[in-house]
């Protein structure tokens, strides 16, 4: 069993995507269903790394701002309406919080180098955080489409930067995202997504895809393009379409830009 | 009389206390060398090594006391696979990300230890602290093999010193937790090095 459980596959797919799909339908019912997200973010930390935070080192902080988005969600969905300055609030934010996670390792750095990950990571961060949730919040299946293909697009990208762990936590959010939107296609109604979702999948995964540029190898521009899968996920789609083929769709557009991310990742090693 | 054979006595001593006085010598990076090794996959063992390293010794073998103080960019470490081949990235890149030395947050680890125990004039073991991944934990060291005297290279004009030394440590004491299991939790160590009298 011990043996299972160590498997990298478990660890950042098979037991995130339970946990996801157990949230998704225990507390849908409560509009709290996006959820599953921070549940499988959170068991494969478990798994992984577990809960400790000693040397606060920027892996670290971005695990607490993935416990801290949900949090900041729920009392977002239930104490706000949404609006844009609250969208913008939310992305100046998630600048603030890429310079506290990044502003130690980018100090250490001549500032022409630190130069472009740095400004990369800030307006990734505020761009994914701001787009998606006053885009896509408001739709479940798309902003579950995003998570998804942000989520597998930053696991195969960090990986292919040398940063395997990263890469478990993006295939956790991409399995957690995956869960919350397979009750939507299996059921056919849409579940409330809101802000308690958005934020615990966007804040992790371009946090994530951010460090994997700044701590490994992920090219710059692989995270530019990362931050474009919302926007493919909010794309057209067929009027009138069948909710589960809503979700295929978005996903397939988003897993589109998220696959020109990854190989941008793996030809930028030489 | 006895004036004089005590003042010779006390003249010849001399240079004796001169040389039992604690001595510093600064280490030679270029025969200076910390080595790892680790089980992979239950099989092979798996060897590395840092290629840069700086620091200071200080010894006094007749007070038995001596320290030392180690500096290691961690950015030069290397395994012998630099090239990635048909592979995303070599596996000396991979031990530079986070997910074992994380070079970029935590570029230097280092070691500072007091030798505890002596063979005659020679350390023999040091107790002392391994910092890795800002975790700082004691890491005891024993000395293999140890040896001082003049510098044949320069004719004998500098004196130096140099050894090896032997430890191991958990790399999850330090959150290097990555594929604890396939890779090995206890790394050895394997330090080789040479020092010039100050």
């Amino acid at each position: 069993m011990s043996d299972l459980l160590a498997n990298p596959a478990v660890q950042g797919g098979v037991a995130p995507f339970v946990a996801g799909l157990l949230v998704a339908v225990l507390l849908g019912r409560f509009r709290l269903g996006g959820l599953a997200v921070a549940a499988a973010f959170a068991t494969a930390v478990y798994f992984i790394a577990g809960f400790n935070f000693s040397p606060l080192n920027a892996t670290r902080k971005i695990i607490l701002l993935g416990f801290a988005a949900p949090i900041a969600g729920i009392v977002v969905d239930f104490a706000f309406r949404p609006t844009r300055l609250g969208s913008i609030i939310l992305a100046i934010a998630a600048a603030a919080a890429a310079a506290w996670v990044f502003w130690p390792v980018l100090s250490q750095k001549e500032l022409a180098r630190a130069l472009l990950p740095g400004a990369t990571a800030l307006l990734a961060a505020a761009w994914v955080v701001g787009y998606s949730e006053q885009r896509l919040a408001g739709d479940s299946v798309r902003t579950a489409a995003s998570g998804l293909a942000l989520g597998a697009g930053t696991a195969v990208a960090a990986i292919f930067g040398a940063a395997l762990t990263y890469g478990l936590y993006g295939a956790a959010i991409a399995a957690g995202s995956g869960a919350f939107l397979l009750v939507q296609m299996i059921t056919g109604k849409r579940s409330y997504a809101g802000a308690t979702f958005t934020l615990s999948a966007t804040v992790v995964t371009i946090f994530i895809a951010s460090a994997a540029m700044i701590l490994a190898q992920l090219p710059w521009y692989s995270v530019a393009v990362l931050a474009l899968v919302p926007v493919a996920a909010g794309l057209p789609l067929p009027a009138g379409a069948a909710l589960w083929l809503q979700a295929v769709l978005s996903s397939f557009y988003g897993l589109v830009v998220a696959g020109i991310a990854c190989a941008l990742a793996w030809h930028a090693g030489g | 009389m006895s004036f004089k054979l005590a003042a010779g006595l006390f003249a010849a001593t001399l240079p004796l206390a001169a040389a039992a006085a604690p001595e510093s010598f600064t280490v030679d990076p270029y025969h200076s060398f910390p080595y790892f090794e680790v089980v992979h996959l239950n099989t092979s063992v798996i060897r590395g090594h840092f290629e840069k390293i700086s620091g200071k010794i200080t010894l006094d073998s007749t007070a038995k006391t001596g320290s030392i103080e180690l500096s290691v960019p961690t950015v030069t470490i290397t395994t012998g696979d630099n090239d990635k081949g048909s592979r995303p990235r070599s596996r000396d890149e991979h031990l530079r990300s986070p997910d074992f030395f994380n070079v970029a947050e935590f570029p230097t680890m280092s070691y500072k230890g007091k030798a505890t125990k002596f063979n005659g004039d020679h350390p023999a073991t040091i107790e002392g602290e391994l910092t890795l991944l800002g975790v700082t934990k004691p890491v005891a060291l024993t000395v293999e093999r140890w040896n001082c005297g003049p510098d044949p290279r320069t004719q004998g004009k500098r004196y130096f010193c140099g050894g090896n030394a032997t430890g191991s440590f958990k790399r999850s004491d330090f959150g290097m937790k990555f594929i604890v299991g396939p890779v090995s939790d206890e790394v050895k160590l394997w330090l080789s090095v040479e020092a010039f009298r100050d």
